[in-house]
C-alpha cells in the first residue's frame, strides 16, 4: 500500500461503492414506479377515497290492474352526524343523547340513551354518512329540531321513503313485509353483491314479494364518493350519483278479488264457528284458505289466508308486544301464509288424483262400474280396522267414476286403493299408486314466488319405513289400508291449498301444470315500460288421455247439481250458462273439528277460474268451503257485479256465503 | 492516469494538471498559505469555482421547496399553508451565505482552526442532552430557540468531517495505528454523544464518513476490515440492547419483513411505499399527490420528503433528483481528484462519504430497502439544521476546488 497508485485505486474504490448504491437506489425506483406502479396507484385510491351509499326508494308494489297497493311516503328521519357528535365533549355527549332520547319518546317513538350510544358505537355504520336514530316522527319534531340547532348539535334530520299500504291489511301474506338488514342477510347478499350492494341502514324484503322480487324491487343505491385526509376526515365530496328507485312489480292478484276472497273466508269460517258443531269436537274455524287461479296459465288472482296482519306494522321496526301476539300459538300464526304453508289432508277432494290413478292404470276401466254397499272389507286384512265404512254410512250401489266422484263414494276408492296394493306386482310395485299421483303436483312446491311453502306429502312404503324409524312408531310395513287411507285422501296424504288448486287447474286445462305465477312483470319506475315480463312456467305435465280427463269432468260437474255433494251450496247458481266443476273434501283430523275443503272450476268448456277453499276446524266440505268458493264464482261468473276494494281494503258485503246443507264425504 | 473528462473549468482554460492530480504534500501545510479575505486571492480563486455543483444543490434546493409546499400547504384552498415554505426559503438563503462565507478563506488557513467548530458542536453535543435539549420523536436532539430548533449533529457531521480531515493529513500513509487511533477517537467522542440522545441514523452517517476518510486517508486494510467487523458487532449489540427504545428498533427492522400485516411501524414504510410506487413513470402532477396532498406519510415534509416528488412527479422525476444528486457526488469525487493537498482531498472524501450514504439511507429508506432511521435527504428535506449545515459541507468542497492551483 505504499506505492504512489494506492490514493489514487482508494479513491476509485469510493467510486464504484457511490456508483453501487446509486445503481441499487435506480434499480428499486423502477421496481417499484414502473413495475409495481399499478398495484401502488389502487392502494393510493383505497387510502383516498370513501364511498358512502344514498338509499334509493323501493319499487311500488301494484295489481294487474295497476291500482297500487305497497307504495312510498315521505318519513322523517333523526340521525345523528358520528363525526361531529365525537366532537362533543363526554358531558355534551351525554346531555346530547339524553335530550335526544327524551324528545323522540315523547314524539312516540321509544328509545333509551343505552340504545343511542350502542347505535353510535356500530362501526358497522359508515363515519361518512348519519347514523339512523329513528325513522318516521312527526313533522313538527324535525321542524323543531331544525331550529334549535343549539340544543342539538350533530343531529341531522332527513326526509326518507317508508313503505305504505293503502289496502291496509289486504293481501299481507303476499306482500310481506320490509325491515332493516340483519347480519344473516347482510352477510348473504355481501356474498352475492351486485350492482345494487346493501349497508347495515338498508331495508330489505323479509317475506312475500316483497322478499322474493327483491332484486326488482331494491333501488340502485346512490354514491357519494368522498376523499378523506390520513386521519379519515372528510376533506371533500369527488363525485355524486343520485339514487334510482327500484322497479315497480306488476302482481296477477286483482285486489278487489283478493278482498273479496278474503272477507268470504272470514265469513266463512265465523259461520263455521256459529254451527252446531257436527261431530265430537266443536268447529273452530281457526284457520282459512282461498285460492284463485287461472287454470290457462298459473296467474295467481287471489291468495288469501286468515288471520291476517298489518304490514305496516313492520315500518321502522315493529314493536315487541306486537310481535309476540303475531307469534303466539294461540293466535294461529298470523304471520303464516296458510295457503302456501297449511298442509292438511284433502279428505275426498283428493278423489280426482285417485280416480286418474285408476283409470290410467287400467285398475279401473272408464265405464266400470263398483258395487258400493255403504263399505268395503280389505281382502285378507285381519284386525280391528279392516271393514272401512263409507263416511256418510250411506250406500250408493252400483257405481262408475263419474258418479263416484259425483256422490262421493268412499266405498269404489276403498276397493281401488287395495287393489293396487294387493296387484302390485301387476301395475309397478309398492308404489303403483303413488306414481299417478305425484305428476299433479303433490308432496312438492309448486314453486310460486313466494316465501315459505311447504311441499305436502303423499306417503309410501319406503317412507313409512323411514318415517317409523324416525319416530319409532308401531307398524313400519305399508300395508292395503295405508292404500286404503290415502285412496280417499287421508291417512298420511297432506296438501297444501295452494297445491290442491293446481292440480285442479291442470285438469281443467288438460294436463299442463303450471308454476302458480304471482308477479306479471316489472315497470321502469319513471317511465313506466316495462323493465321485465315473468312468462307461465311449466312445471310438470300430466299424460292424461281426453277420454279419461272428459269422465273426470263430468263426474265433478255433477256436484254442484242436485245429487251432489256441493248442490246446496250452488243453489240458484246459473250453472246451465255458467257450468262449475268440483270436488267437496271433509278430511278428518284426530281430536279436533273437520277440515272443509273445496275445488273447483268453471265454466267447463273453456276454464278460466279455479277456486279452492280449506276451512280448517269448520265441518263438512259442503257445508262450509263449498259456499264461500261458491260466492267467489258468483263475482267470477259475472251473476253478481264485483266490488271494489276502497281505501283501508274495505268492500261492500256482498252477502255472507249462503247456508248450506252438506254431508260427510 | 487518462484524461478525466469532466473538469469544464479545467479543459477550458487548457491548463491541465493531470500529469499529477493527486499530489501529495511533502509536508503538512496547515497555515503556511497566505491569503486575505477579498484580497486578489480569493477573487482570483473565486474564477475557478465549480458552479455545476452549485447549479446541482440549487437545482435539489429548488426540488425540495416545492415538494415541501406540497406537503405542508394542507387541503384547504382558501387557506395554504406557505409558512413552512418560507422558513426553508430562509434556511436556503442562510445557507448558501454560509456557503459563500465558507469559500472566502483558503480552506488550508480554516484548518488551523479546525478545532474550533470540532470543540463548539462537542459542547452543544453535550448539552443537548441535557435538560436544555428538547426531545422529539423519542430522541434528544434539538435546542428549541424561539420558533426555531437547532439540531447540532447535523452541524457535527461537518464539522468532524473537516477536523478528521485536517487530523489524518499530518499523517503519512500508510496510517499507523496512533494516527487511527486519534481519528477514531475524534468520531468516537460526538458519534457517542450522538447515540445518547438516541439517533441512530446520525450515528451510522458517522460510520459511513469514518469508512470513507479512513480508506482515503490510508488506512491499512486489515485495519479497515477489523473496523467494519467491530462496527457490526455494535449494531447488532445496540439493536439488542437497550439503548433504542422497542419502537425505533421496530422501525429499524420493519424493512427485513414488510408484509407482516399493518401493524403501527409498517404504517409509515407501506404509506411510503404507496406513495412513491403510486406515482408511476411521470407522477400524479406537483400538488395532485393524493398520499402528499392528504397527508398520508408521517413526517413526510422532512426525512420523508422524497416520497412527495415520487409521487407527483414520477420515476422521472425520482431519476432527475438521483441524477442530480450523482452529479454533485461526481463533482465532489473529482474535486477530491484534483484537490492540490492531501487535507482537500480528504475533506472532499467525507463530504462525498457523507453525502452518498444519507441519499441511499434515506432514499432506500422510502422504497424499503433500507431501515427507517431519522436523517434528513441533503437540500431537500425540510429543516434549518439540515439545510445550513449541508450548504457548509458544499462550501467547504468549493473552496478545496477553487484552490486546487494554489
Amino acid at each position: 500500500m505504499s506505492n504512489t497508485d494506492a490514493p489514487r485505486l482508494r479513491l476509485s474504490i469510493l467510486a464504484v461503492v457511490a456508483i453501487a448504491l446509486f445503481a441499487s437506489l435506480f434499480a428499486r425506483l423502477y421496481d417499484l414506479q414502473i413495475v409495481g406502479s399499478p398495484e401502488y396507484q389502487v392502494q393510493a385510491e383505497a387510502n383516498r377515497v370513501r364511498t358512502v351509499q344514498v338509499e334509493a326508494p323501493r319499487g311500488r308494489v301494484l295489481d294487474r290492474n295497476g291500482k297500487v297497493i305497497v307504495d312510498n311516503r315521505v318519513a322523517v328521519v333523526v340521525a345523528v352526524d358520528r363525526t361531529e357528535y365525537e366532537d362533543l365533549d363526554e358531558d355534551h355527549q351525554t346531555m346530547l343523547v339524553a335530550r335526544l332520547s327524551q324528545e323522540l319518546t315523547a314524539a312516540g317513538q321509544p328509545v333509551t340513551p343505552e340504545e343511542i350510544v350502542e347505535r353510535l358505537g356500530d362501526d358497522r355504520y359508515s363515519r361518512y354518512a348519519p347514523v339512523p336514530i329513528v325513522h318516521d316522527v312527526p313533522e313538527q319534531l324535525k321542524i323543531y329540531i331544525e331550529e334549535h340547532p343549539e340544543e342539538f348539535p350533530a343531529v341531522e334530520v332527513e326526509r326518507t321513503a317508508v313503505r305504505e299500504y293503502p289496502y291496509g291489511q289486504l293481501a299481507a301474506h303476499i306482500l310481506g313485509y320490509v325491515g332493516q338488514i340483519n347480519e344473516d342477510e347482510l352477510s348473504y347478499v355481501e356474498a352475492v353483491k351486485g350492482d345494487k350492494p346493501y349497508t347495515l341502514n338498508d331495508h330489505i324484503g323479509k317475506s312475500g314479494v316483497e322478499r322474493t322480487f327483491e332484486q326488482y324491487l331494491r333501488g340502485t343505491p346512490g354514491e357519494r364518493r368522498i376523499e378523506v385526509d390520513a386521519n379519515g376526515d372528510p376533506v371533500r365530496v369527488i363525485e355524486e350519483s343520485a339514487p334510482r328507485a327500484g322497479d315497480d312489480l306488476v302482481l296477477a292478484v286483482d285486489i278487489d278479488l283478493q278482498a273479496l276472497a278474503e272477507q268470504k273466508v272470514r265469513q266463512g269460517l265465523e259461520q263455521a264457528r256459529a254451527r252446531r258443531q257436527t261431530g265430537d269436537e266443536p268447529n273452530n274455524g281457526v284457520t282459512g284458505s282461498a285460492v284463485v287461479l287461472d287454470p290457462r296459465n298459473g296467474q295467481v288472482f287471489a291468495l288469501a289466508s286468515y288471520p291476517t296482519f298489518a304490514p305496516t306494522a313492520f315500518v321502522d321496526g315493529i314493536d315487541a308486544g306486537e310481535w309476540a301476539y303475531l307469534n303466539d300459538p294461540a293466535n294461529h300464526y298470523p304471520l303464516y301464509n296458510w295457503a302456501i304453508q297449511g298442509q292438511w289432508a284433502p279428505g275426498s277432494t283428493y278423489k280426482l288424483f285417485t280416480s286418474y290413478a285408476g283409470l290410467k292404470s287400467g285398475m279401473r276401466g272408464i265405464d266400470e262400474t263398483y258395487n258400493d254397499q255403504g263399505g268395503y272389507a280389505i281382502p285378507g286384512c285381519t284386525g280391528a280396522k279392516c271393514y272401512r265404512q263409507n263416511a256418510g254410512g250411506a250406500a250408493h250401489g252400483n257405481v262408475d267414476v263419474r258418479r263416484a266422484l259425483t256422490v262421493s263414494s268412499d266405498a269404489y276408492y276403498y276397493s281401488l286403493g287395495a287393489q293396487f296394493w294387493i296387484q302390485r306386482d301387476s301395475f309397478g310395485g309398492e308404489t303403483a299408486m303413488q306414481q299417478y299421483l305425484r305428476p299433479w303436483g303433490i308432496g312438492d312446491e309448486t314453486g310460486i314466488a313466494l316465501t315459505g311453502e311447504r311441499p305436502g306429502r303423499v306417503p309410501d312404503a319406503p317412507w313409512k319405513r323411514s318415517y317409523c324409524e324416525s319416530i319409532g312408531c308401531g307398524d313400519p310395513v305399508w300395508r292395503a289400508g295405508d292404500n286404503v287411507n290415502m285412496a280417499v285422501g287421508q291417512g298420511d296424504v297432506l296438501v297444501t291449498p295452494l297445491q290442491l288448486a293446481n292440480g285442479y287447474a291442470t285438469l281443467a286445462n288438460g294436463g299442463t301444470r303450471y308454476v302458480p305465477l304471482i308477479a306479471l312483470r316489472t315497470l321502469d319506475a319513471r317511465s313506466g315500460e316495462t323493465t321485465h315480463s315473468f312468462e307461465p312456467e311449466v312445471g310438470d305435465t300430466v299424460d292424461l288421455p281426453g277420454d279419461i280427463r272428459q269422465a273426470i269432468v263430468d263426474g265433478l260437474s255433477g256436484v254442484p247439481h242436485p245429487g251432489g255433494t256441493a248442490a246446496s251450496a250452488f243453489s240458484g247458481f246459473p250453472l246451465d250458462t255458467w257450468p262449475v266443476a268440483g270436488k267437496t273434501g271433509t278430511a278428518q283430523v284426530d281430536g279436533k273439528a273437520d277440515t272443509a275443503l273445496f275445488s273447483a272450476f268453471g265454466p267447463v268448456a273453456d276454464p278460466r277460474y279455479q277456486v279452492t277453499v280449506v276451512l280448517e276446524e269448520s265441518g263438512f266440505g259442503g257445508t262450509a268451503a263449498a259456499p264461500v268458493a261458491r260466492s267467489l264464482f258468483d263475482v267470477l261468473s259475472g251473476t253478481v257485479p264485483k266490488p271494489v276494494a276502497g281505501p283501508g281494503g274495505a268492500i261492500p258485503d256482498t252477502g255472507a256465503p249462503q247456508q248450506a246443507a252438506g254431508t260427510y264425504d | 492516469m487518462a484524461r478525466v473528462p469532466f473538469d469544464l473549468g479545467a479543459s477550458r482554460r487548457g491548463r491541465s494538471r493531470l500529469e499529477s492530480p493527486f499530489r501529495l504534500p511533502d509536508e503538512p501545510r496547515i497555515g503556511r498559505r497566505e491569503g486575505n479575505l477579498f484580497g486578489r486571492k480569493t477573487v482570483s480563486a473565486w474564477r475557478h469555482v465549480d458552479l455545476m455543483l452549485i447549479v446541482c444543490a440549487g437545482a435539489v434546493s429548488a426540488l425540495g421547496a416545492l415538494m415541501i409546499l406540497s406537503s405542508t400547504r394542507g387541503t384547504d384552498p382558501d387557506a395554504y399553508d406557505l409558512s413552512f415554505l418560507h422558513r426553508q426559503l430562509l434556511y436556503v438563503g442562510i445557507g448558501v451565505v454560509a456557503m459563500v462565507l465558507v469559500t472566502l478563506v483558503d480552506y488550508r488557513r480554516l484548518g488551523d482552526f479546525a478545532w474550533l467548530p470540532y470543540a463548539l458542536v462537542l459542547i452543544m453535543l453535550g448539552l443537548v442532552v441535557s435538560s436544555l435539549g428538547t426531545e422529539r420523536r423519542g430522541a434528544q436532539a434539538w435546542f428549541q430557540i424561539g420558533e426555531f430548533q437547532l439540531q447540532p449533529a447535523e452541524f457535527a457531521k461537518v464539522a468532524v468531517i473537516f477536523a478528521l480531515a485536517v487530523l489524518l493529513a499530518r499523517f503519512e500513509p500508510p496510517m499507523g495505528l496512533p494516527p487511527l487511533a486519534l481519528g477514531l477517537v475524534l468520531l468516537g467522542v460526538p458519534a457517542g454523544l450522538i447515540m445518547l440522545q438516541p439517533d441512530l441514523g446520525t450515528t451510522l452517517v458517522f460510520v459511513g464518513i469514518a469508512m470513507g476518510v479512513l480508506l482515503i486517508g490510508g488506512a491499512k486494510v486489515r485495519h479497515i476490515v477489523v473496523l467494519t467487523a467491530l462496527g457490526v458487532i455494535v449494531v447488532v449489540g445496540v439493536l439488542n440492547s437497550d439503548v433504542l427504545a422497542d419502537y425505533q428498533r421496530d422501525r429499524l427492522t420493519v424493512f427485513l419483513d414488510q408484509d407482516q400485516g399493518l401493524r403501527e411501524e409498517t404504517y409509515n414504510l407501506n404509506q411510503s411505499k404507496i406513495a412513491v410506487g403510486s406515482g408511476g413513470t411521470t407522477g400524479k402532477g406537483l400538488f395532485e399527490g393524493t398520499q402528499t396532498r392528504l397527508g398520508n406519510v408521517p413526517e413526510q415534509h422532512t426525512d420523508f420528503i422524497f416520497t412527495a416528488l415520487g409521487e407527483e412527479l414520477g420515476f422521472a422525476g425520482s431519476a432527475t433528483l438521483l441524477g442530480l444528486f450523482a452529479l454533485m457526488s461526481l463533482r465532489v469525487w473529482r474535486t477530491a481528484q484534483i484537490a492540490g493537498d492531501r487535507l482537500g482531498t480528504l475533506i472532499c472524501a467525507g463530504v462525498l462519504s457523507m453525502l452518498v450514504f444519507q441519499i441511499f439511507q434515506n432514499v432506500g429508506m422510502t422504497v424499503g430497502i433500507m431501515p427507517i432511521t431519522g436523517i434528513p435527504l441533503p437540500f431537500m428535506s425540510y429543516g434549518g439544521s439540515s439545510v445550513i449545515a449541508s450548504w457548509l459541507a458544499l462550501g467547504l468542497v468549493l473552496n478545496v476546488h477553487m484552490r486546487r492551483f494554489d
